[in-house]
């Protein structure tokens, strides 16, 4: 390949490949997984932390979940650093959308929005990508819930499964054979805490490595974001049958 | 006739023990003729903090609907609701920016701050702060409210006397005053809950 036409972002390379923008999919390739899933009655996220030491203090942040809005939030795979500017800039445009119309954004146009951002960076200025995909899973009255994935192109989709960050190959493959159109957010929480335990590096499975994250509508009809707490994670992983035991010495 | 008596308002807040009382009234007009009965002029920011705006309604929106703004942003960073303190300093800065070409409002903030403390505060409308620890008004009835509540306050009242209280004082105080009226609005809030009641008065 061409090294001669990696160094400037906004240029082909002669196979017509946009190298900056290739080299960026692989830092993300390198970081914590992240899975999404789309229910009949909710999305659900799960994120692998890749931080894990005793030392990092975690009270309430979390290191992949985050809410853009009240009715979207999404999950982050790559290099954190620039997952936070595009948070900021993603919750920075809900809220203009909401000043002017009056009404929660909807969830598609927010994801344009942003991956216009991304797109600039591979168009112009001379600045590289952003290293990070996202996932968005939100709820807005015209299409419900829903799933999106973007990457540092600026190109998204929207998806009823899609996983994202390291082996999301191997997680996406899985996910495809497991799917079904009807399932319930409950079944879709054993299915993501299934195929990222299968596709994870890790011997053994605990709440520590790992992050829920839930959009639903409450019962008075409201969308909710909800993380879940490492205590319930840990239950649920014991329910589903995913952890497994500690090697015996 | 001045631009904050252009749709007539009526604001107070009051301090009580562990709790706070806000109440609007709730006509809108166009000078001497009234367009609507049932204008909303206090906000809620979140669950322990209120905010009423008079003076002219499409200033006091277009504030609500910007501070809103800022204060999605702020709990979407912090991980927080905003304390009614960091509230009135940054709706004082807000207003302090249009110095010279100023939003017609006057904002009263009130709000359950640290270890749920009542705070209540007003401010002019270049962001001029007044604390103040037993109650604030604003609006075209303000010179009647100061007197009705300077005369029927007394401190440390509960959540049942207060809302007695406060509706009293501006129920009497919108009679005096042609431009506000037509009924009022009471929020009363405690630690742990919200009361929302509509007053009826006279309807003129």
């Amino acid at each position: 390949m061409s090294r001669r036409y990696d160094s400037r972002t906004t240029i082909f390379s002669p196979e017509g490949r946009l190298y900056q923008v290739e080299y960026a999919m692989e830092a993300i390739g390198n970081a914590g997984s992240a899975i999404g899933i789309l229910s009949k009655d909710g999305v659900v996220l799960v994120g692998e932390k890749k931080v894990t030491s005793k030392l990092l203090q975690t009270l309430t942040s979390t290191e992949k979940m985050y809410k853009i809005d009240d009715h979207v939030a999404c999950a982050v795979a790559g290099i954190m650093s620039d997952a936070n500017i595009l948070i900021n800039t993603a919750r920075v445009q809900a809220q203009r959308y909401t000043f002017s119309y009056q009404e929660p954004m909807p969830v598609e146009q927010l994801v344009q929005s942003l991956c216009d951002t991304k797109q600039g960076y591979t168009q112009f200025g001379g600045l590289r990508p952003f290293g990070v995909s996202f996932l968005f899973a939100g709820w807005d009255k015209n299409y419900g819930f829903q799933l999106y994935m973007s990457d540092p192109s600026g190109n998204y989709g929207g998806w009823k499964a899609a996983a994202v960050g390291a082996n999301n190959q191997a997680a996406q493959s899985m996910l495809k054979q497991d799917y079904k159109d009807d399932i319930s957010r409950e079944e879709a929480v054993q299915l993501a805490l299934k195929v990222l335990s299968k596709t994870m590096d890790s011997t053994s499975l605990t709440s520590e490595k790992l992050e829920l994250a839930e959009i639903f509508l409450s019962s008075s009809g409201k969308v909710k974001y909800q993380v879940c707490t490492p205590d319930d994670l840990g239950k649920m992983l014991v329910k589903y049958g995913v952890t497994q035991p500690p090697a015996e010495a | 006739m001045s631009i904050f008596e252009y749709n007539g308002s009526a604001l107070v807040a009051m301090v009580g023990k562990n709790c706070f009382a806000i109440a609007s009234d709730r006509r809108l007009g166009v000078q001497l003729q009234t367009i609507a009965t049932d204008f909303q002029r206090i906000f809620k920011i979140h669950d322990k903090l209120f905010l009423g705006l008079s003076g002219l309604g499409s200033d006091t929106q277009t504030l609500y609907q910007r501070l809103v703004f800022r204060h999605k942003l702020y709990q979407l960073r912090e991980e927080r609701d905003m304390k009614p303190e960091t509230f009135a300093s940054l709706v004082s800065a807000m207003l302090y920016e249009k110095r010279f070409g100023p939003y017609f409002c006057q904002p009263v903030i009130a709000g359950l701050g640290e270890d749920d403390k009542p705070f209540i505060c007003t401010m002019d409308s270049i962001g001029a702060k007044e604390l103040a620890k037993d109650f604030v008004v604003a609006g075209t009835a303000s010179e009647s409210l100061y007197g009705a509540c300077e005369s029927m306050f007394k401190p440390d009242m509960d959540h049942e006397e207060l809302f007695e209280t406060i509706s009293q004082a501006l129920i009497s105080s919108v009679d005096r005053d042609c431009l506000s009226g037509w009924g009022g609005h009471v929020y009363v809030v405690t630690p742990t809950e919200v009361t929302e009641r509509i007053l009826k008065g006279r309807m003129d």
